[in-house]
């Protein structure tokens, strides 16, 4: 008992710790070499042109978003976890991102090519994002009203995969009838990008995740009750329907914003709410909840240094980045000996 | 001992489900008590509504008529956040977390009477204390949920319960997937509490055994409707024997031991004494001998410092065998 709670008031500490240092080395590193003492200067106003629109326009945005990108997409997880009882639920699972995807779809695949928009000024403006949103409330909407209905919170789980499957197949079909410009900008939104966000719409990215994550916080106590089962939800008073609502309400908006912003991030939802139980080892969400936020932060900002990779002049995909950092410690939690299912 | 104050009461009660805008009613009428410090056994042969009743008691599902009385008001008129203060249910529904503490586990068992975000105060610590050390787990607090026996699970979940602190504790099947001591040690537990906290606790089980010798109080479910009484009453009144009887299986009302109905073809005579000759007995009656005084067959059983043998004696045919499965496998190959 002691040991574990000395192990936990080093380790929040630590991870907080932890990311703050990632944040930083986010802001010094990146493509284009930049000393850090410019870097500084630049953060403070008084630095050179050049550096500081690196700086002010590139990485502290891009660092901004994988900060709260993290965090959003792993707590969002983390409740789907809990309230489908399910280890491998998470926002792709449920929909969410290939709502928005197909939001995505609808407007780049078919509308663009009918007011022959282009697809850069999209790209860079609202015009996508209020596509993504749109596709993942509707489908958070669709979930809502199963979940109000429905007393088995697997049915949920089940109309969500199959409403995933059914969107892909509609945003395979799109895809098959669109030109290849589109085409590309459509791939391209769908491996991920934390740098394509104008302040204005980090502004919207920091409500929308405070609002989440607030509704997220009020919940970590149904949350707990869950984790026994949901005929001892029910008995010890938790209000199972109101409950739900909620949760859902929160990992969507949670997960349909970052999707919106950033385009579907792979691996995050499902794998961060793990990596948090291992270290933490608890499953109690008062402890878990922020936990699993920090985590979440730190291995997108992680992901993200490394997309960039420091001093090659290139940028791979960040999506690319957490499914292979991301795939191997899932796979080392489901053989390793503690197992998946153990961690759960 | 006096039964305490009455603490679940049903009036004309009917059970049941609404399915599709039918309604299927399993059960009407009925009319049950239960009073505090009382262990009542819910028995009765699978399909007969057990779950239903008890899951009505608690109010996770609505009657379908009549009225539930805890602890002196009608369920209906009890708003939902009084109920987990008044009744704790524990139920068959598997765990799927496993990396959880078992003191973890029983703390949520405060959840009722914990703040929005469930913090434990001093009184919620010293309720989880009492509920780990009358359960006897305290020693397994910090170890998780997949690391202990199922017994030992089993007790968690009492100890759950416990802490919710209830008047009225109602459980589905707490002695199933357990081993016979481990059944045992859990109603002894459950009986222990009822004693020692004046609460009352209702079970549902199919280990007829444990309820005869523990509960206070059966309810005995049968098609036609629920008896309750002292397990003695339904003995003497035959319930417990015609609700499980059948042509396969006899009641003994004597000790409450069901038997298998077994077809005698022949009869045996067996001389002996002490425990050797009555498991001998036992043999002999399991493959369907009748044991005379006097017969055509005899088996003797000798106790010798070499170990016990048996000698079966036909005519003037004799035969010796040095355990009692060639014995019986010999009686069973002539028989044929």
């Amino acid at each position: 008992m002691r040991e574990r709670r000395v192990r936990n008031a080093l380790l929040m500490p630590g991870l907080v710790l932890l990311a703050v240092i990632l944040f930083i080395a986010d802001l010094l590193l990146g493509s284009t070499r930049v000393e850090p003492s410019e870097i500084f200067t630049a953060l403070f106003g008084n630095g050179d042109q050049g550096v500081e629109i690196i700086v002010m326009q590139f990485r502290l945005p891009k660092a901004v978003t994988a900060l709260l990108a993290g965090a959003a997409m792993s707590v969002s997880g983390l409740m789907m976890q809990t309230l489908f009882r399910n280890p491998l639920a998470g926002p792709d699972i449920l929909g969410v991102s290939s709502g928005a995807g197909l939001g995505v779809a609808v407007t780049l695949l078919t509308l663009t090519p009918l007011f022959t928009l282009s697809s850069e000024s999209l790209l860079a403006g609202w015009g996508l994002i209020l596509a993504a949103w749109t596709g993942a409330g509707a489908v958070m909407l669709i979930i809502m009203a199963v979940s109000a209905r429905m007393r088995d919170i697997m049915t949920v789980l089940i109309v969500g995969i199959l409403l995933a499957s059914a969107i892909s197949a509609v945003v395979s079909l799109l895809q098959y009838f669109s030109n290849e410009a589109m085409l590309k900008t459509y791939v391209i939104w769908t491996m991920g990008n934390l740098g394509n966000i104008s302040y204005n719409q980090i502004r919207t990215l920091t409500l929308a995740t405070a609002a989440g994550l607030f509704i997220a916080f009020l919940m970590v106590k149904p949350l707990n009750a869950m984790l026994m089962g949901e005929t001892f939800s029910r008995t010890v008073g938790v209000e199972m329907q109101k409950t739900r609502v909620l949760v859902l309400a929160s990992a969507s908006i949670l997960a349909g914003s970052v999707t919106a912003f950033c385009g579907p991030l792979a691996f995050i939802g499902v794998a961060v709410p793990h990596i948090a139980r291992l270290l933490l080892g608890t499953t109690d969400h008062r402890i878990l909840m922020p936990g699993t936020a920090v985590c979440g932060s730190a291995i997108l900002l992680l992901s993200d240094i490394i997309s960039n990779s420091p001093g090659g002049g290139h940028i791979i995909p960040v999506n690319s980045v957490t499914s292979l950092i991301g795939i191997p410690v899932v796979l080392w939690i489901i053989l390793g000996k503690t197992g998946l299912g153990r961690r759960f | 001992m006096t039964p305490g104050r009455v603490i679940a009461e049903t009036k004309d009660l009917s059970i049941g489900y609404h399915s599709r805008r039918r309604v299927f009613t399993v059960m009407e009428n009925l009319s049950l008590r239960a009073h505090r410090g009382e262990l009542v056994a819910l028995i009765g042969r699978n399909g007969t509504g057990k779950s239903t009743l008890l899951r009505t008691l608690v109010g996770l599902q609505p009657p379908l008529g009549g009225t539930i009385i805890l602890d002196g008001r009608a369920l209906h008129e009890t708003g939902s956040s009084e109920m987990p203060r008044l009744v704790s249910f524990t139920s068959t529904e598997p765990m799927t977390v496993h990396y959880i503490r078992v003191r973890d586990v029983v703390s949520l068992g405060r959840f009722p009477h914990t703040n929005w975000i469930g913090t434990l105060t001093e009184a919620d610590r010293r309720a989880v204390d009492g509920a780990l050390e009358a359960t006897g787990i305290t020693a397994l607090a910090q170890r998780t949920i997949d690391n202990i026996s199922d017994g030992e699970r089993q007790r968690t979940m009492i100890a759950r319960s416990l802490a919710q602190d209830t008047g009225l504790m109602v459980m589905d099947e707490p002695t199933a997937f357990l081993d016979l001591p481990s059944r045992y040690a859990t109603v002894n537990l459950l009986r222990r509490v009822t004693r020692e906290s004046g609460k009352c606790v209702i079970y549902s089980t199919h280990d007829l055994d444990t309820a005869i010798n523990e509960a206070d109080r059966i309810w005995l479910m049968t098609e036609d409707g629920v008896s309750e009484g002292a397990p003695e009453d339904l003995m003497l009144t035959g319930s417990i024997a015609r609700a499980f009887e059948s042509p396969q299986l006899s009641f003994s009302s004597g000790d409450g031991s069901f038997s298998f109905v077994r077809t005698r073809h022949s009869s045996i005579a067996l001389e002996g004494k002490g425990r050797a000759a009555k498991l001998t007995a036992r043999a002999l009656s399991r493959c369907g001998y009748n044991i005379e005084s006097q017969a055509s067959m005899t088996v003797r059983v000798s106790n010798s410092a070499g170990g016990t043998e048996w000698i079966v004696t036909e005519g003037q045919e004799t035969e010796s065998f040095d355990s009692l499965y060639d014995l019986v496998t010999y009686l069973s190959a002539r028989s044929q």
